[in-house]
């Protein structure tokens, strides 16, 4: 909060096309101190809404008209290029892990993707939306969890002790070591000790660029 | 359609009236002229067609057809005949058996290529394009015996042997057909004949297409009048006759050299099976999206607002007792949308009324109707569960279209087993009619679904009502 009121108001813009989601969601943000530039239905009005307000965030589900299939990632990989600054965060009642992989094809740095039940714990998902918004990664642990179990890597994986692989999920999910710690209730040292381990034993590159360790530990996983 | 209909007529009445009967010139246009087909003035173009008919060009085309097919006929049978006759006789021998079985395989490929050349014949000349039976690579073992075997067991092959046969007497009668046409016109020079020749000897001699009663002779040249009347008759009947003998050929061809009773069921089992795996996709796919834009956001947004609730209600200190009335009003809607949206999509899939029997399910579906439904069940046997549910399901799309699309003001529905422990469901209504497949009105998605398990759909629904769909099942899919 103290980030935002510094900078202003966070400005998101919503495209969902179920009205009674969409106006919840406008409601939950503005009470939490974000400016809802613009909340619309489908993806053509998200291209244009975002071109006009140029916002921090957009929220984006992934099956809307007019062939309810995916446009809204369609949408989001188009805002990728074309506003680079602008995070996108995208949401559905399914993961599928072809369409982390689509969206991650770009980059890592300002997207996410959510279940869109995770909308129902309101801090947990504000705070993947400030994440994104400030050009880091949220993926949803079922998109982590998928990876993970088609990964060939699973010989590697077995090493891991169950607390290293929690702190690898987390990681893949783009959460920084602090936010890990907080998570699983556990010192920053900790954390940067597992991570450490972990990293010795899948033999990754260490990186302190959060982006470039998420995306390090996805290439694994998809391997 | 109706609609469109009415909406043109004004703009081109006469176009509409004047188009359909310009065939009879003269006739007053106008729906008057309808009646008058029925008056005496109506036999005027059965008679010209009568006289016409000689020169028409299908005549001419049947006639073509008869003298190149049964020259064809004649030619092929005689082959496939001494093959075959040599074939049995060798293996009658047993000696020479496996020489007359390969004569009696030859005598097959023999007939199956005459076949596709009467195909064809019939195709160009004809138009009656039957087509080609569909015959599967066999699958044969290795060795001569078991080729041997395959080919001496090809059913089409064999239809193929029996219209070769039966085309040789048809072949001859045919010939016959084309000897009117040929007498005909002999006759119609006779007084050409006698102005250039003269009398001859024995007088002059007049055919008739008639194996019997011999022949007049002309001594005069008035006399050779008569075989001027004489060709008019012989040409005259020759179309008629032309005609019956190639119905004949048409309805061998088609039983004998079309794809065979068994192909054409298979074939139609493909495609209601492909029918039956499309239309429970897309079952599926409409209760995935039912699902996911009904109950699943109104799952999310109940979620979602109890969550913030939960918030609200954390801070005391700012506790905003309308704003958490509103949020709870909303999730307890919510929450109710969900039920009812569930609901009807459990309904959707399997009414449980269902499982007491079609006569409880009608009479809950009925009732629900809002317009006044009269509802007859005499189903003294009850039919398989997926008849029944194809039964519940026609009669509540046929209801959904009686309120949709006819404007009326009741409508009937019987279901009453048949003496053969089917189903014969009838929706009726007094509505305005016009009711036909292929108008958005889903008539052919139900006689698809009605196909699969081997019923069907009639519709009576002329301009005007009322209507009746009936719809016939069998006892079991």
């Amino acid at each position: 909060m103290s980030v935002r009121a510094s900078m202003g108001a966070m400005r998101v813009v919503i495209a969902e096309d179920a009205a009674v989601l969409r106006e919840l969601l406008v409601q939950m943000l503005e009470d939490r101190g974000y400016e809802v530039c613009a909340a619309v239905p489908d993806a053509g009005a998200l291209r244009a809404a975002v071109a006009e307000h140029r916002p921090d965030v957009a929220i984006v589900d992934i099956r809307m008209p007019p062939t309810h299939t995916d446009e809204g990632l369609r949408a989001a990989i188009a805002l990728r290029s074309e506003h680079p600054d602008t995070g996108v965060l995208l949401f559905s009642q399914y993961v599928e892990t072809k369409y982390a992989t689509e969206l991650l094809a770009g980059g890592s740095a300002g997207v996410g993707y959510l279940l869109k039940d995770r909308v129902a714990n309101i801090a947990e998902f504000t705070s993947a939306l400030d994440r994104v918004a400030a050009g880091g990664t949220a993926l949803d642990p079922e998109v982590v969890t998928q990876l993970a179990g088609a990964s060939r890597r699973t010989d590697d994986l077995a090493t891991l002790t169950p607390r290293e692989r929690e702190v690898l999920s987390l990681m893949a999910e783009g959460r920084s070591n602090a936010a890990i710690a907080a998570e699983l209730y556990v010192s920053a040292g900790t954390v940067e000790k597992h991570v450490a381990s972990l990293f010795g034993k899948l033999g990754l590159p260490a990186s302190e660029d959060l982006n470039r360790r998420v995306l390090a530990v996805l290439r694994f996983l998809k391997d | 359609m109706r609609d469109t209909a009415a909406g043109d007529a004004p703009d081109t009445p006469g176009q509409q009236y004047g188009g359909g009967h310009g065939i009879i010139g003269g006739m007053p246009a106008g729906p008057d002229a309808a009646t008058a087909a029925d008056s005496p003035a109506s036999r005027a173009p059965a008679l010209s067609a009568v006289l016409r008919a000689p020169l028409s060009r299908r005549a001419g085309r049947e006639v073509a057809y008869l003298l190149l097919g049964s020259l064809l006929g004649l030619a092929g049978a005689l082959p496939v005949l001494v093959l075959l006759a040599l074939g049995f006789a060798f293996v009658v021998t047993l000696v020479g058996s496996v020489v007359g079985l390969l004569l009696t395989v030859a005598a097959l490929g023999l007939a199956l290529g005459l076949g596709s050349l009467h195909r064809r014949l019939a195709g160009s000349l004809l138009g009656e394009h039957v087509p080609a039976p569909h015959r599967p690579a066999a699958h044969t073992g290795p060795g001569l015996f078991a080729r041997l075997d395959a080919r001496l067991r090809d059913g089409t092959a064999w239809r193929h042997v029996s219209y070769v046969l039966a085309k040789l007497p048809l072949s001859l009668i045919g010939l016959y057909a084309v000897q009117w046409w040929v007498v005909g016109l002999i006759n119609l020079t006779a007084p050409l004949r006698w102005a250039v020749f003269g009398q001859g000897t024995h007088g002059m001699l007049l055919l008739t297409p008639l194996p019997f009663g011999g022949s007049p002779t002309a001594h005069s040249f008035a006399g050779s009048l008569l075989g001027v009347v004489m060709g008019l008759a012989t040409l005259l009947v020759a179309p008629w006759f032309t005609r019956l003998v190639v119905l004949t050929d048409r309805w061998l061809l088609r039983a004998l050299l079309g794809p065979g009773e068994l192909a054409a069921r298979v074939r139609d089992l493909e495609e209601t099976r492909a029918l039956a795996v499309d239309d429970s996709v897309a079952l599926l796919r409409r209760v995935e999206r039912d699902l996911h834009d009904g109950a699943q956001v109104r799952l999310v947004a109940l979620a979602l607002g109890l969550d913030m609730v939960k918030t609200k209600l954390a801070d005391e200190s700012t506790l905003d007792l309308d704003a958490v009335r509103r949020l709870v009003d909303g999730a307890h809607r919510n929450a109710t949308e969900a039920l009812t949206e569930l609901r009807d999509l459990a309904r959707g899939i399997h009414p449980p009324v269902l499982d007491e029997g079609l006569a409880q399910a009608l009479e809950t579906l009925t009732a629900r109707s809002t317009l006044p439904v009269e509802l007859t069940v005499d189903v003294p046997e009850r039919p398989s569960p997926a008849i029944e549910s194809i039964a519940y399901f026609c009669t509540a799309e046929l209801l959904t279209n009686v309120i949709k699309h006819s404007g009326a003001t009741r409508a009937t529905v019987s279901a009453v087993g048949s003496p053969g422990g089917g189903l014969r469901l009838r929706v009726g209504d007094d509505g305005h009619g016009g009711a036909e497949a292929g108008t958005g009105s889903g008539l052919t998605g139900l006689a698809q679904r009605v196909r699969t398990v081997d019923g069907s759909l009639e519709i009576r629904s002329p301009a005007g009502g009322p209507t009746m769909i009936t719809v016939d099942l069998p006892p079991r899919a």
